[in-house]
């Protein structure tokens, strides 16, 4: 997606109600859905049980976030190996694949490694990881690190790969010393690709993170809370479980990262393909 | 007007393997001058302008700028490319600041610099615009600039205006020409059209069919800044189309099964 002339700066006031309905939109539709579901189990047309009214939910996870409950801490839990996961994840996928894209050892050693686990799904490591570490913050870290740092590696070695080599030679003819060229040239050539390798990271991570959190049984996060309230037949606590992770997952990747997306990919005109 | 000779080319040869591209290269390129280079397609012509830029090693021969042998790229040579090579997480004046950057010139002055050249191409305004937003022209005025601005000795421009439309491209080799007598710099550049060599070169280099050698130099006796009605071009046109045809026709030859 690349801009054919010069953007206008539209005036304070339409980008205001620009940004209030791109987000009522969605708020509208979902708001909707939810409204036709609280009067269907008002009206009992479908059964309050396993299905049960928004309001309910929402009552319950209220009372959880308030004081003597724990909804803040299952959410700071998740949050927090995300975080940590993808920080892993970042730190050695741009490592490997800037050695991957550059160097010719790099190639040899890792690309057949990385190419055979990347269709091992990532749950499938956890039962090892559970063995071999057990029911820690480190096992649920290192699924998150797993999940994401394949996108990393994956949109770096595309990126370097779509470096020209004449980008190179315009620094070298300036007299670029090599440290030169690796922050100005090589680190911001790939910094759009490890934007957007970080957003698909932290998509698979956050998903795999709820799962891995919920088969590793561990203490606190929302995979476990859902886990925790299934047990105890609390219905409404998994729904709510359930919006928590969706809107969070939402925020993360088409908020956060999207911003950051944006303010660099978008307005470098860079084409990331995946 | 006597001047001292910038960029010296002796018995210069180019391998690929078993292929040679260019053998026998001996030419004297004078301080100031503006010497095109055309040749049959894929004679080499652009291989001998990236021995001079330094980006590629000469199998034979010596290549030296004011005196000393070429080694590598560097800072006493601008190098301008075809499809522009702009770096897109910069603006327009940070692109033009690079070399300068590189350099460690400070801040400010890099800065005053830039925006002086910026002047000079017609690219004022544009500051702060990312090279995403900016059309073919403005690119290459940018990457034009971005050359001159860190005052190389000798500028190698590899097929400027390849990449533009014929209404941009009258433009800009407009503005070449003025940026040329402006900054007083040697240049030399690669082109496949006999107009555009003969239009803004003191001289024509023609390349021949491979293994390519300077098989003529023609001398453009014209005043500066030259206009392309004048009927005076014409003939220096027909003088090096000539010359062209023969080789274009002897590298057809060679490529036929």
């Amino acid at each position: 997606m690349s801009m054919a002339q010069k953007s206008v700066s539209a005036p304070f006031a339409h980008r205001v109600i620009g940004w209030t309905v791109s987000v009522a939109r969605p708020v509208i539709s979902i708001g909707a859905l939810l409204l036709i579901w609280e009067l269907a189990v008002q009206f009992r047309w479908i059964n309050g049980f396993l299905f049960p009214a928004p309001s309910a939910i929402f009552a319950s996870l209220l009372a959880d976030a308030g004081p003597g409950g724990d909804l803040w801490k299952h959410v700071g839990m998740s949050l927090y190996r995300l975080l940590a996961g993808m920080a892993l994840a970042i730190v050695f996928g741009t490592l490997i694949g800037i050695a991957i894209g550059m160097t010719h050892w790099g190639r040899l050693i890792f690309k057949p490694i990385i190419s055979a686990l990347m269709p091992v799904p990532t749950l499938a490591w956890t039962p090892i990881l559970l063995l071999i570490i057990g029911i820690d913050n480190r096992t649920t870290i290192l699924v998150v690190f797993i999940a994401a740092s394949f996108e990393v590696i994956y949109t770096i070695i595309t990126g370097i790969e779509q470096m020209s080599s004449r980008v190179f030679w315009v620094a070298r003819s300036m007299g670029a010393t090599r440290m030169q060229i690796f922050w100005k040239v090589i680190v911001m050539g790939i910094t759009p690709y490890l934007i957007t390798g970080v957003k698909l990271g932290v998509g698979y991570g956050w998903r795999a993170l709820i799962a891995a959190e919920m088969l590793a049984a561990s203490s606190y996060g929302l995979g476990f809370m859902i886990f925790h309230a299934s047990e105890y037949m609390a219905i409404e606590m998994i729904y709510g479980g359930i919006f928590c992770i969706a809107i969070l997952g939402l925020l993360l990747e088409n908020v956060v990262l999207r911003r950051i997306e944006i303010a660099t990919v978008e307005k470098w005109g860079v084409q990331v393909e995946r | 007007m006597a001047s001292r000779p910038k960029i010296v080319a002796e018995n210069v040869q180019m391998r690929f393997g078993h292929v040679t591209a260019i053998e026998n290269v001996n030419c004297t390129i004078n301080e100031r001058e503006f010497v095109s280079i055309i040749g049959p397609s894929g004679c080499g012509k652009s291989t001998f302008l990236y021995l001079v830029a330094g980006f590629e090693k000469a199998s034979g021969g010596k290549i030296s700028i004011g005196g000393n042998p070429v080694t590598g790229p560097g800072p006493d040579r601008g190098v301008v490319f075809q499809e522009f090579v702009l770096f897109p997480w910069r603006t327009v004046l940070r692109n033009i600041t690079l070399g300068l950057e590189i350099q460690k010139v400070p801040r400010e002055e890099a800065e005053a610099r830039a925006r002086k050249w910026i002047r000079l191409t017609g690219l004022s305004g544009f500051e702060d615009a990312y090279p995403a937003t900016l059309s073919g022209g403005m690119k290459q005025r940018v990457a034009i600039a971005r050359a001159l601005a860190y005052e190389p000795e000798v500028m190698l421009l590899d097929e400027p205006f390849g990449a533009l439309d014929v209404q941009t491209k009258n433009y800009v080799i407009r503005d070449l020409q003025q940026l040329w007598i402006e900054a007083n710099k040697t240049m030399l550049m690669v082109t496949h059209s006999v107009r555009e060599a003969v239009l803004m070169a003191d001289r024509v280099l023609i390349f021949g069919a491979r293994p390519s050698s300077i098989v003529a130099d023609v001398k453009i006796d014209l005043p500066h800044p030259r206009d392309p009605a004048d009927p005076r071009l014409a003939a220096y046109q027909a003088e090096v189309t000539e010359i062209l045809s023969a080789e274009v026709d002897r590298s057809m030859i060679q490529s036929r099964p």
